[in-house]
């Protein structure tokens, strides 16, 4: 056996483990907040890496790789979850942490957007997730979402109202924007 | 920008820095109100996307890949859980839980939640199986699974299409599908800490049980008109542990 292979396999599992480190945390709350519960997350985010790491050559770009799990994470919900569990709404709030443990007041305003977010309807949910989760630009997440970059905008713009009407009430309804117009 | 133009762009990103957009938030008092006021929501939204708690040890086991764990494993476990049992009969589709008489632990909903993902997944495999299953490949799954199952004319008379190995993260076992009354009825074998007490698992269409069953638990999910408690008895019958 040559020497190359053996320095090839040591180079992959460099460039995974320093994708895990750097990119793990994001995509397992992108999957959390995608099927609302930490078990189910956990196992997207394990196959999520598992394929990742089968098909760590066909990754050009280290730059681009957030991207890329998001969306082998987002096909693998599909497949393995979304089709039998479509009612999913409860989450699972034992994997939030309680970081205002000393202030009531944001203990509950984090209550009450963390269900809020939760009920979005998932067409508003995710391109919610993934500006605020993965940073992603409209465009880039209009390419993970296969949608024009209007349609996520409007998405995006209706997702803030509805969590905006929650803490002011009549604020930011979207009712005074014409939607369809915006909508590709 | 009209105001229309400007709301819509502030809500969808309010930290655009796009020139335009920031002019126009400069132009009137209530625009730069309303940026203001978006941003400091979106700080909360995304304190509480990011305040998800990550498991523990989950970059190592990532990197090792390495299964969700749940409970220390015997060593030989570690070598079979690919062979894990789940003796199921059923088409298991969407459980949720019904209490009978006492409320299941995390644990045993973990243990719960394990056995409906494993379902789902497999479901599509052992839908399409139509052919018997020999009995020497029935036990040659439930030998893996660390157990065994007497020759019983009962069993041997039913239509058993799928038996494979299992991993759940609750434990590893075995999993057999065979036609009942009503349609797939599913048991799982899993060893796994004993629920601590039986409870019933069911969905609006699927009824099932899980049951403290020795050095594990036996899963069993059906049609709602199903009886289960025939392959209840029939299995706590023939079944015994050898680990």
């Amino acid at each position: 056996m040559s020497d190359t292979p053996v320095l090839d396999d040591r180079d992959k599992k460099e460039r995974y483990e320093t994708l895990v480190d750097a990119l793990y945390q994001d995509v397992y709350r992108y999957a959390y907040w995608l099927c609302k519960n930490g078990a189910l997350a956990e196992d997207l985010v394990q196959e999520t890496f598992l394929r990742a790491w089968r098909s760590l050559d066909s990754l050009q770009n280290d730059k681009a790789a957030k991207a890329w799990l998001f969306t082998i994470l987002r096909r693998e919900n599909a497949r393995l979850y979304e089709r039998y569990r479509p009612d999913l709404v409860d989450i699972d709030d034992q994997s939030i942490a309680d970081l205002d443990e000393n202030e009531p007041d944001q203990r509950l305003d984090r209550r009450m957007l963390h269900e809020a977010i939760a009920t979005l309807e998932k067409d508003y949910r995710e391109p919610l997730l993934l500006q605020v989760i993965g940073g992603f630009s409209g465009k880039e997440i209009a390419e993970i979402l296969n949608l024009n970059n209007n349609t996520v905008m409007t998405r995006l713009f209706r997702a803030r109202g509805k969590l905006k009407n929650i803490f002011i009430p009549g604020s930011d309804s979207d009712d005074d924007l014409d939607v369809a117009d915006l909508e590709d | 920008m009209d105001d229309l133009e400007f709301r819509k762009r502030a809500l969808a990103n309010p930290h655009d820095t796009d020139e335009d957009f920031v002019a126009a938030t400069a132009s009137t008092p209530e625009r730069m109100r309303l940026v203001q006021d978006t941003q400091a929501l979106d700080k909360r939204i995304a304190d509480t996307l990011n305040a998800v708690t990550i498991p523990a040890d989950l970059a190592s086991r990532l990197k090792n890949h390495q299964p969700r764990a749940s409970r220390p494993a015997k060593p030989v476990w570690t070598r079979y859980y690919a062979l894990a049992a789940s003796v199921v009969i059923a088409v298991g589709v969407i459980l949720s839980i019904g209490l009978q008489s006492a409320n299941p632990s995390a644990a045993d909903l973990q243990l719960h939640d394990d056995a409906l993902r494993h379902v789902y997944r497999e479901e599509p495999r052992y839908d399409r199986a139509t052919n018997d299953l020999s009995w020497q490949q029935i036990n040659a799954v439930i030998t893996e699974a660390g157990g065994h199952l007497r020759e019983d004319e009962r069993i041997k008379t039913m239509h058993i299409k799928f038996a494979n190995g299992c991993r759940l993260a609750s434990g590893t076992g075995a999993h057999i599908v065979l036609e009942g009354t009503k349609g797939s009825v599913s048991v799982l074998i899993v060893h796994s800490s004993p629920v601590k007490t039986r409870f019933d698992v069911n969905d609006p269409r699927f009824a099932g049980k899980i049951i403290p069953f020795g050095e594990g638990n036996l899963i069993i999910v059906g049609e709602k008109e199903e009886p289960l408690e025939t392959y209840e008895a029939l299995l706590t019958d023939a079944f015994e542990w050898v680990i």
